[in-house]
């Protein structure tokens, strides 16, 4: 059986006599990650800890099943990190950089060459590469984290905010430059950030932190696909025979008056299905939506929660 | 992920063995000094003295060519006291070196924060600092204890029989005396380097922490009527250590004990660990 991506037991963080993570509790089985919360949710904690930068003060991080404080050497093999704050050596090239940090990561000459480069026109730097990373813009500097962060050919890529300081078409860029990542190979992602959009637009699974202790765990496939079930309907006509119809297709109705008419479909119904049995009873469907639960409302639920959550799911 | 083909692709080659990847750090930092021309200038300038010695010694053992200098054979020994000044003189020379080199040895890596890029990979704190440390080790070498040992083997072969095998006990002292200083002379040079990023102010630190010390031993010397106060010179320590492993050769016998300048130089070298210790962290963690 595949061990699940990241597994928290209890984990608790204790930094500079402060409790930063407080028992933490959850399995996270996507490929795809997205790290949510407000500013000293513990969101660059955790990060740290699980490369081991920080050790548990209680319970354990796993990620891949290796302890990130006892396997924290062969779990950072696995690993390539962006982080969020600066981090370069300003008078060395690009693609020197690269290859600099390849090679610490084990790749034999040659090889961190040729993956630098490529790493490096991947990332769309190619005509940057041998200027000193200190002379790039931020957004280029971002894209020379990233290229560290492929070159070695890891399982888990860490983002820590990826996107900070870019413009928007930078940032889409890099957001599709993640997306095609994750697509092209089996590589996992964590990724951290304050833009829910970015979250959304390349995570499958979402974890969202309040005051160093789980809020929410969210699938966001599941609940996408929960949510192309769930229809809103404004209809003008003969609204109980048509709520009576879906009923017997094995549809959940509710109606709200004034034609609003809400549906939860059961697998195997499609919309047309709808559109089938409204024009066989003279309904007109003036307006359908899915409901949009969108990261954004699971984000605000999970923040609007009101007691002391005790960090399990 | 071929270049021409923009995608990505995972790596499936083979890795390097994880022991010997500190040196990685090496060999990029020796790259970037043999970059700098002030750098290459300075280790030649460090290695004529060694050029010097040779002649000496092809000299001492040349009587032709003391014939031909009028010379006689006055003056020219090489014994104890020859490779005893040449480790004093050169030990000097390495300490100019490596107030070039030391400082910008770990401070590059500090100011734009790429240690946590370092540490982030299957590679730990110690193997840093190692990989740095043998830059400094190797290159301090390379100015003392490698071309003493030089020295005394071509003394070796132009010397008379027997002179191999009853001067042969000196490498001992020649290697041990070079290898404490290098050592600490290299720690105190990386811990400097943590601490402070501007090149000109951790030179000027790394010559501080070796007079200031000094010079308040001097004075706690003159106010308690003492000699221990030497024990914060440095450069006295390592004569006493020098002077005593070649077996004290016509000199006023030094006053402190050799085990306590070997004790301070171990503690000096244990506290620079420490501060590097504290300072190379992947992550600072604010107290409060």
């Amino acid at each position: 059986m595949m061990n699940p991506t990241i597994e928290l037991d209890g984990l608790e963080v204790q930094l500079g006599g402060r409790r930063i993570l407080q028992g933490l509790t959850g399995v996270l089985k996507s490929r795809a990650i997205g790290l949510l919360g407000p500013n000293g949710a513990g969101k660059s904690t955790l990060i740290n800890t699980l490369l081991g930068f920080h050790a548990p003060s209680k319970g354990s991080a796993r990620v891949f099943g290796l302890d990130s404080h006892t396997n924290g050497r062969s779990l950072r093999s696995l690993v390539g990190y962006m982080p969020e704050n600066d981090a370069f050596i300003s008078k060395m090239s690009g693609v020197r950089f690269v290859r600099y940090l390849a090679e610490l990561s084990g790749l034999p000459r040659n090889q961190a060459m040729e993956r630098a480069h490529e790493a490096f026109v991947y990332v769309g730097l190619g005509e940057a590469r041998y200027r000193p990373v200190g002379t790039y813009s931020l957004g280029m500097k971002q894209l020379a984290k990233l290229a560290q962060a492929i070159a070695h050919g890891p399982k888990l890529l860490i983002l820590d905010e990826p996107t900070n300081g870019m413009d928007p078409p930078a940032r889409k860029r890099l957001i599709e430059l993640i997306c095609e990542i994750r697509e092209a190979s089996d590589i996992c992602l964590l990724l951290s950030s304050h833009l829910l959009r970015d979250v959304e637009d390349t995570c499958d699974e979402v974890l969202i932190l309040r005051n160093g202790r789980i809020a929410s765990i969210c699938n966001l496939v599941e609940e996408r696909r929960a949510n192309r079930k769930f229809l809103e309907m404004e209809t003008f006509g003969a609204e109980e025979s048509f709520t009576a119809a879906l009923e017997s297709l094995g549809c959940e109705c509710a109606v709200f008056g004034n034609g609003r008419v809400k549906v939860v479909m059961p697998d195997g119904v499609e919309i047309r299905e709808v559109f089938k049995v409204a024009a066989d009873r003279g309904v007109q469907i003036r307006r359908m939506n899915h409901r949009r639960d969108s990261l954004e409302d699971i984000f605000l639920n999970a923040m609007e929660q009101t007691g002391v959550a005790d960090g399990r799911i | 992920m071929a270049v021409y083909k923009r995608k990505y692709s995972p790596y499936v080659g083979s890795l390097t063995p994880e022991r010997s990847r500190f040196f990685v750090l090496t060999r990029y930092a020796f790259a970037d000094l043999f970059k700098s021309r002030a750098f290459v200038i300075l280790l030649i300038l460090a290695l004529v003295p060694t050029l010097f010695y040779a002649g000496y010694i092809f000299l001492a053992n040349n009587a032709t060519a003391q014939l031909l200098l009028r010379m006689n054979g006055n003056g020219f020994a090489v014994d104890t006291e020859f490779f005893m000044v040449l480790v004093i003189v050169q030990t000097q020379v390495a300490f100019l070196l490596n107030c070039w080199v030391g400082p910008v040895l770990i401070s590059g890596d500090l100011t734009n924060g790429a240690l946590p890029l370092f540490l982030s990979r299957p590679f730990s704190r110690p193997e840093y600092v190692l990989g740095k440390l043998a830059v400094l080790a190797l290159l301090l070498s390379a100015v003392t204890w490698i071309p003493g040992l030089l020295l005394f083997g071509l003394q070796s072969g132009l010397a008379a029989d027997g002179w191999f095998w009853s001067h042969l006990w000196m490498t001992i002292p020649l290697v041990f005396c070079c290898a404490i200083w290098i050592l600490m002379l290299s720690l105190i040079s990386l811990a400097v380097s943590a601490w402070v990023k501007l090149r000109i102010v951790a030179t000027g630190v790394i010559f501080i922490s070796f007079l200031v010390p000094a010079g308040f031993g001097e004075i706690y010397n003159g106010i308690m009527g003492t000699y221990w106060g030497r024990l914060l010179n440095f450069t006295y320590l390592f004569r006493v250590m020098v002077t005593k492993g070649f077996g004290n050769p016509d000199r006023s016998a030094p006053e402190m004990p050799v085990f306590a300048a070997w004790l301070m130089m171990i503690l000096v070298c244990v506290l620079a660990l420490f501060v590097l210790n504290v300072r190379l962290r992947a992550r600072e963690v604010v107290r409060g």
